[in-house]
């Protein structure tokens, strides 16, 4: 077998985790994707040498980190990658610009552009004089991936650079890592538990559960298959339906096993027997029934049960199949949610997506 | 001489004298200590901790009794200050070690607190931007530490200046060598001079108020 541009090998044994992989592939952009848990943030730890593992062999496009076989443990400041952790984690008492000119050294010596370079794809020149405080939440994770490329890194290993933002700032800061992805001719290694990111942004996905390789191949092939099903509540998908899809005026519309019938996308059609997934946080509730309204399922439902998790809300419905919504606390106060009572649960039909 | 305050100037000058010696001396190694107790998990960490808080609790007269016996020309490590040919004991350098050694727990604890409050990540983040360890101490750890080094440092001052059982038995009360505000109070008060007792008193009182006053300002405007 040639070898890989890039592989990483490793195996850790310990009573409370436990992580044995070996994978390797030629792709520039490669995503590893997963639950929480699932031993990522770990695999981005011995990539970065963070992690003592004695038996690890790394190597990131072509540069060879770690071989035990030669006695080979690069330290962590000598590996020349491009680390933006899960948090931005930009230097407090500095500037913006004082945060870019962290990694000068190493860029001096590999790409002294590579600054200039990373201002620009981020578009960042305007935020150079301000202090961290002062940076929003999308503008702080810009700048943290802008200062890992302004050191002129080998490779980027971005770690779930999107988590800690909400729905309308991910639109906003994903353009962005695009341009990255497109504009620079780096190996990427990016991490995520979003299967929509992951299919956006991976040349080829790599599938981790419980600390081991559940599967590897290109986006389409890997996510929503068979491998990963088992893994759909744990990734956010807390509603999967079986049944067959069935065409009534013209558009496609699904009806499960248990009988509930959604309405589909047209991209959806679909002729086999499907598996649909739905996030409980995609389900609307309402305590009456919407008069025109754009969603085209709306499911009179009966509550059977409320579980508090952290201040969200996950609510148990019976909609002729369970389904769970995910609300706030305070959502679930004013429409008194209590078990036997009756709401509206309401679904686009752009929220379904096809499983396996 | 009751009630003569002409020796006040001299008192408060010798005392931040050896309160500001002590500080800058004990302040290297109880950084580098801190930071080790706060981020170094080894054998024997709780015994470390235990030793470096032993001279806080104990007797400072007997603090002073073993420095007197280490720094003496009879101890065990007489050799060393014959071969220098220094005599410590009874020195203003006496003084300025019995204030260091009382005051280094204080600044170690409150170093060791300060690096504990670093976000181990940040020091990670800058290894992975290129730099060795010993860099990223110094512009990433030591940098967001600061304010509870700083306020460590003030502490260990303070104490360094109310500093007396050690102190006496190791540098005596020798006016205008040894005699600090606290030994001069002290003195004053076995002499049936109250008023220059009291005078001292405000002296201290003073001094300590004002370090304090600077090291809440620094709280204040380095907090983030």
């Amino acid at each position: 077998m040639s070898e890989r541009a890039s592989r990483i090998h490793c195996r850790i044994d310990r009573p409370d985790f436990s992580l044995d992989i070996d994978i390797g592939w030629d792709e520039r952009v490669a995503v590893v994707f997963g639950p929480s848990g699932a031993g990522k943030s770990t695999l981005f730890e011995i990539v970065l040498g963070l992690e003592r593992c004695a038996n690890a062999h790394v190597r990131i496009g072509g540069a060879t980190f770690d071989d035990p076989d030669a006695g080979l443990h690069l330290p962590t400041e000598h590996r020349d990658l491009g680390w933006v952790p899960q948090f931005p984690t930009l230097f407090p008492h500095l500037n913006v610009a004082e945060n870019l000119d962290f990694g000068r050294t190493r860029a001096a010596g590999r790409d002294p552009a590579a600054r200039g370079r990373a201002i620009e794809v981020l578009e960042i020149g305007g935020l150079l004089d301000r202090t961290v405080d002062q940076l929003s939440g999308g503008e702080a994770q810009r700048v943290a991936i802008a200062r890992a490329l302004a050191s002129g890194p080998r490779a980027l290993l971005l770690d779930e650079p999107l988590a800690a933002l909400d729905l309308p700032l991910r639109a906003r800061v994903l353009p962005y890592l695009m341009r990255v992805r497109d504009q620079l001719d780096l190996p990427i290694l990016y991490i995520t538990h979003d299967p929509d990111e992951a299919q956006l942004i991976g040349e080829i996905v790599v599938v981790l559960d419980g600390g081991r390789v559940a599967a590897t191949g290109a986006p389409r092939d890997v996510l929503w298959s068979r491998a990963v099903l088992p893994l759909s509540e744990a990734l956010g998908i807390e509603n999967v339906f079986e049944g067959g899809v069935r065409r009534e005026h013209g558009s496609p519309s699904f009806v499960s096993n248990a009988g509930l019938r959604l309405v589909l996308p047209a991209s959806l059609d679909s002729d086999a027997s499907v598996r649909i997934g739905l996030r409980a946080e995609d389900v609307v509730l309402a305590a009456d029934r919407p008069g025109k309204i754009s969603a085209r399922n709306v499911l009179e439902s009966r509550v059977v049960a409320c579980d508090d998790r952290d201040g969200d809300v996950y609510v148990t419905l019976d909609a002729g199949e369970k389904l769970v919504a995910k609300v706030t606390a305070a959502a679930a106060a004013q429409l008194a949610l209590a078990p036997g009572s009756t709401v509206y649960a309401i679904v686009k039909a752009q929220a379904l997506r096809r499983l396996g | 001489m009751n009630g003569d305050l002409s020796a006040l100037p001299g008192i408060v000058a010798l005392t931040l004298g050896v309160g500001a010696v002590a500080t800058a001396a004990m302040l290297a190694p109880a950084v580098a200590l801190g930071f080790c107790l706060a981020r170094g998990e080894f054998r024997g960490k709780a015994l470390v901790q235990a030793l470096v808080a032993v001279p806080m609790v104990l007797p400072p007269v007997a603090v002073g009794f073993a420095l007197l016996v280490l720094l003496g020309r009879n101890g065990p490590l007489a050799f060393i200050w014959n071969s220098l040919g220094i005599d410590l004991v009874f020195s203003w350098w006496a003084a300025a070690i019995a204030a260091a050694v009382v005051g280094f727990p204080l600044l170690t604890r409150a170093c060791e607190q300060a690096f504990g409050e670093v976000d181990e990540r940040f020091e990670q983040v800058a290894r992975s931007l290129g730099l060795g360890p010993m860099r990223s101490f110094f512009s990433v750890t030591l940098p967001l530490a600061k304010r509870g080094v700083l306020y460590g440092s003030v502490l260990a001052f303070t104490r360094a200046l109310g500093e007396f059982g050690a102190t006496a038995l190791v540098a005596g009360i020798i006016p205008g060598r040894t005699e600090t505000l606290a030994l001069g109070i002290y003195s004053r008060v076995q002499l049936g001079d109250e008023r220059g007792a009291l005078a001292l008193c405000a002296a201290s009182f003073a001094i300590a108020l004002a370090a304090m006053l600077v090291a809440e300002g620094w709280l204040r405007r380095s907090r983030p």
